[in-house]
This record gives C-alpha cells, structure tokens and sequence, in this order.
C-alpha cells in the first residue's frame, strides 16, 4: 500500500495561506504608506552617529562553536525520539517486546557516549564565554 | 483506510484560526501594556474608548506609516525575513490543538503468533492489512470494545480543534518549523547592513539554538510516557492518567524556560535588548515590516504556551468537568474555552515574569543553557526512561518520578553552591581611580586625559 500523505495536506494549504498573507501584508504596505526618499534616511541607524565602515565584519568564533556542538546535540535528540515513542505506551508501542531491553541498552549506552563528549567540550572550555 | 479531511473544513479552520490569531495578538500587546501600566504604578492606555480600539488604531498605523527601505540593505533578504518569522510563527500552531480532540486510533496487531503481537502497526505501510483488520474485528467482539474501523469512522466524523489532525510527528513538526524562525532573524539582522542588528541577530541564533536543546530533551519523557509524539495522543494519556506536570515537574520546569528563551521574552531578551542594541535584529525595520516580525513573536508566545498547555497541562482537559466522549457543539466550546484559558493563564505568566526578573548577561545566558539545563534534562530523561523501562513499583511508578525531580533540582542548586565560581573575567585592567570603563579604549582614553593639563 502506498504511504499516505493526507494527514498533511491541510499543512500544505495553511503554509500557502499564510505566505499570501504575509506577501499581501509587505505590499499593501508598501502601496498605502506614503513614500520620500531622503539621504539620511537611508543611512543605518547607528544612534545618530555616521557610521564607520561596514556592519559585515569578522564576528566571534564562538558562535560557530555553538553551532557546531548544537548540530551535535540536536541530532543525538533526533535519534532518540524514534525510540522515545515507539518503545513504550499503552497501545501505541511499535517495537516489539524482544526488542524492547536492546533498545533501552543501546539509548543508554548512545547517551552516554555523547555525555563524554559533553564532559570534553566543557573541559575544553566550550561554554566559557569571558 | 486513513484519517481523511475535508477541504471545507480545514480552509473554514484556517481561516478562523488566522482571524482569532491576528485579533488576539492585537489585544495581547493591549494586555501586556495595561500589565506593564500597573505594575509600574501607571494607567497605561486610556485613549481610543479607554484603550479598547488602541490595537486597531496601531494596526493602521503600522499599515499607512512610510515603508522605509534603506539604502544601504540587501533588499531580496531583507524583506524575506519579516515574511519568515511571520510565517514560520504562523506555521507552528499548524498541529497544536486548540481545543477538544480525540486520539487518533491505533490498529493493534491481535494475530496470534504475530512477531508484532500487541502492537501497533501503520495501516498505510503494513502489507497484511486485511489479516490485521480481520484479528482486530475478532478481537473488537470478543472484548466487546469498538474495533479500528468503528474508531476511525468516528475520529472522521467528529470536528477536531486542530488545523491539521492526526499528524504523528506532533511536537517536532512544532520544533522543526518554530526553530526555522531563526532564519527570518539571522536575515533580518545580516540583511539591514547595521551593527546592532547583526549582534542582535548573532546572539539571537546562538540563544535560540542553544535553548532549543533542552526544550527538546525536556519533553521526550513525555513522549515515553504518552508512547507517541502526537498531541491529540498525548492528551488523551494525560486524561487517563493524570497531567504530566503532576509527574515531570523538572521537565515542566525547563521547558517553560526554555520556551522563555525561545520567545525572546525578558530574561531572555538579549537579542533586542534596547538598552544596548536599539531594537536587536528589527532595528533597521519599520511599518508593515516591522509589524511582520511584531506579530510572529507575539504568535510565537501564543504556540509555545498552548504548547506547554498539551504537554504538560492536560489540554481540553480539566477533571469533572471534561470527558473524552463529549462531542456536541457545546462541549467542543467549553474545551476551546478550557483550553485558551490556560493559554491566556501561561501568557499572564510570562507578563508578570517580565516584570519580575532582570535581564541575563550573555555569558550567564549561556551557562544556564549548556552547563544547567542540557545536564539536568538529560538526567531527568533518562531517570525517567529507566523507570518506565523496568517499571520498579508497578503502576505506582509515575510517583517515583516526583520525588527524583525535586531531588534532581535540589542537587544541581547545592552544587551551584559548592563548585567554585567560573571567574568572570580573565583579564581586568588596573586603571586607577575615575575610569568611567575598563578596556583598552579606556585607558588609551586616560592616559590621553592624563597628558593634558588642566
């Protein structure tokens, strides 16, 4: 049988909806305001200084490393939710009763292994921000 | 063979549903103000009919006021990215209900001898459906209980408060679509050319990804409680056996502050903190633009709290007063109703939070994500992972989870307590008396000062 989408489609629809209200709320915007272009006011505002040089310059590498170790843990997250709602439930439970204690030892086992690396960023100094 | 839908229904559902969010936004910032008014001892919004049309007055305004479009941005980027915080705001509230529902029903593998016997199978993949069905048929008369089908044709025929029901991701499709709401800022803030709107942006993404971690390990205890991530199921757990905050405290607890951070509300407010950034991201934004983003944080708050209301406050729910099989018109009123009370409840709550707690530093901000709560709702999961799994007590188990939470928070304080305070700042100058500031522009500033003679 082929896998049925259904469930989704009123997503589809309302995703649709609301990207015409957005579009529709930025140009009639645009069309009811009134419009007059003045130097100044197309300059940033950078409380009422001129502004020196570019606004895109070289930022913190820690926000990478956030990054990255967000990827990390919100993966470890992605790979625990299948387990967190198929091993258990009343009758909702798809993994069968065999395979109910592997599952659990391996999740425990997954965790801990990510613990370790949580211990090493945090040692490395990761989440010192000062 | 599935849950089916109905074009009218839905398109009636969204178009309410669109209408009710827009108003309620609108007098929610009336709300916040008039809080914001008493608690600062003020009258708040009195003009326009006592401040009852002010939300419309605004909403006008925002409409006829000059679209400014500076010079200096990347204009494709910059006018996607209120249309993003909007819709992906908008988008969220797509699986939450808002009112009664019913599980959606669960085909039960009832052949004898079956390798997934007393399990649930997924009537749109599994190959032996007709076998399935027939066990589940036999099954229904014996134990005198409504079979798949009877269940299914009654889940179709009943109008659910949600805009798309029996959608089995649940809360992540949530997660997923709420956490792209960090694109429309990231653009927001790169796209306007501005330094405070890029450092709002930055610390917005770093704040909203790092928060986004323990929000999602907070609530899979309560998908292995409930076995499933569908809110309608979800609820329908905590009907039968009682709200989930009863039995995950911490994992209420954090989620609630997570949900903080992630709505950017006050102690979390660090990527529009006016006081350093002008406005954060939205600095360089005005009318209809800004308004966009307005919206989408005020919807955002009105998510997450009908959000916290099904995970952990039982939803339509409320004992005695509710029941499952209720259906009629009024009925699915008073569980609407219900249901955005406790919305409203939570919204009050995060006002007066705002004006109750200071704003965090950065780096506290950070710590509290990374080194408190990742930890402490890791343990909380899998304390309660292992509970379940081995169930120690019987059905008494659910109480054991309590106890372990207050322990849990009570341990993490104590250790906050003894561990030695990370130092705050490695390198502090030595600048005399009457500096105004510390750093290396500040003294290149006094010795300036110094070599002039007054």
């Amino acid at each position: 049988m082929d896998f049925d989408l259904s469930t989704y489609y009123p997503i589809l629809i309302y995703a649709v909806l609301i990207g015409c209200f957005a579009a529709g709320a930025l140009i009639a915007s645009h069309i009811l305001g009134p419009r007059k272009d003045t130097k100044v006011k197309g300059m940033p505002y950078e409380s009422g200084m001129d502004p020196l040089g570019d606004a895109k310059k070289q930022f913190d590498v820690r926000f990478y490393i956030i990054a990255i170790l967000f990827l990390v843990f919100d993966v470890e997250l992605l790979f625990i939710y299948p387990w967190a709602a198929s091993a258990y439930g009343a009758e909702t439970s798809t993994l069968p009763l065999r395979f109910s204690t592997p599952a659990f030892v391996e999740m425990v086992l997954f965790t801990l292994t990510l613990l370790i690396g949580y211990v090493y960023a945090w040692k490395a100094g990761v989440f010192q921000w000062r | 063979m599935v849950v089916e839908f109905s074009l009218i229904v839905t398109l009636a559902t969204i178009i309410v549903l669109m209408a009710c969010l827009n108003g309620l936004v609108a007098y929610l910032t009336l709300f916040e103000r008039k809080i914001s008014a008493y608690v600062q001892d003020r009258v708040g919004p009195n003009r326009a009919f006592f401040g009852i049309v002010q939300p419309i007055a605004d909403g006008i305004k925002f409409l006829l006021k000059e679209d400014v479009i500076p010079a200096h941005v990347d204009k494709f980027f910059y006018l996607l990215a209120p249309a993003i915080a909007l819709g992906t705001a908008f988008l969220a509230i797509a699986v939450v209900p808002f009112g009664s529902t019913l599980p959606p029903p669960a085909l039960v593998d009832h052949r004898p001898g079956s390798t997934t016997f007393g399990k649930m199978v997924f009537p749109s993949v599994t190959l032996e459906l007709e076998e399935v069905l027939q066990a589940d048929r036999k099954f229904s008369q014996d134990s005198k209980t409504p079979s798949y089908e009877e269940k299914l044709k009654k889940y179709n025929a009943t109008f659910q408060c949600v805009v798309s029901p029996g959608v089995d991701i649940g809360f992540v499709f949530v997660f997923a679509v709420g956490s792209l709401a960090v694109y429309g800022i990231i653009l927001g803030g790169w796209s306007s050319n501005n330094k405070y709107s890029l450092l709002g942006s930055l610390r917005s993404s770093a704040q909203l990804i790092s928060y986004e971690i323990p929000m999602g390990l907070s609530v899979l205890g309560v998908a292995v409680a409930a076995g499933s991530l569908n809110m309608e199921r979800i609820i329908h757990h905590q009907v039968e056996n009682g709200w989930n905050f009863i039995f995950q405290p911490l994992a209420m607890i954090l989620f609630a502050t997570a949900i903080f951070a992630e709505c950017n509300r006050l102690p979390f407010d660090l990527p529009e903190a006016e006081q350093e950034l002008v406005g954060g991201y939205h600095t360089e934004y005005s009318a209809m633009k800004f308004a966009l983003f307005f919206l989408g944080e005020y919807t955002h708050m009105i998510t997450t709290s009908f959000l916290i209301v099904t995970l952990f406050f039982g939803g339509w729910h409320l004992p005695f007063l509710t029941s499952p099989d209720q259906t009629g018109l009024f009925a699915i009123l008073i569980k609407v109703g219900i249901t955005c009370g406790k919305m409203l409840a939570f919204i009050f709550f995060y006002m007066m939070i705002r004006w109750t707690i200071l704003r965090f530093r950065f780096d506290q901000l950070m710590n509290l994500a990374w080194k408190v709560m990742l930890p402490l709702s890791l343990l909380s999961f899998l304390a309660l992972a292992g509970l379940t799994h081995f169930r120690p007590l019987g059905n008494l188990t659910p109480w054991v989870m309590p106890p372990i939470s207050l322990g849990l928070l009570l341990g993490a304080g104590l250790l906050g307590l003894i561990l030695p305070k990370s130092p705050t700042r490695s390198h502090v100058p030595n600048l005399g008396h009457g500096s105004g500031g510390i750093g290396p522009v500040c003294q290149t500033n006094q010795a300036r000062l110094e070599k002039v003679e007054f």
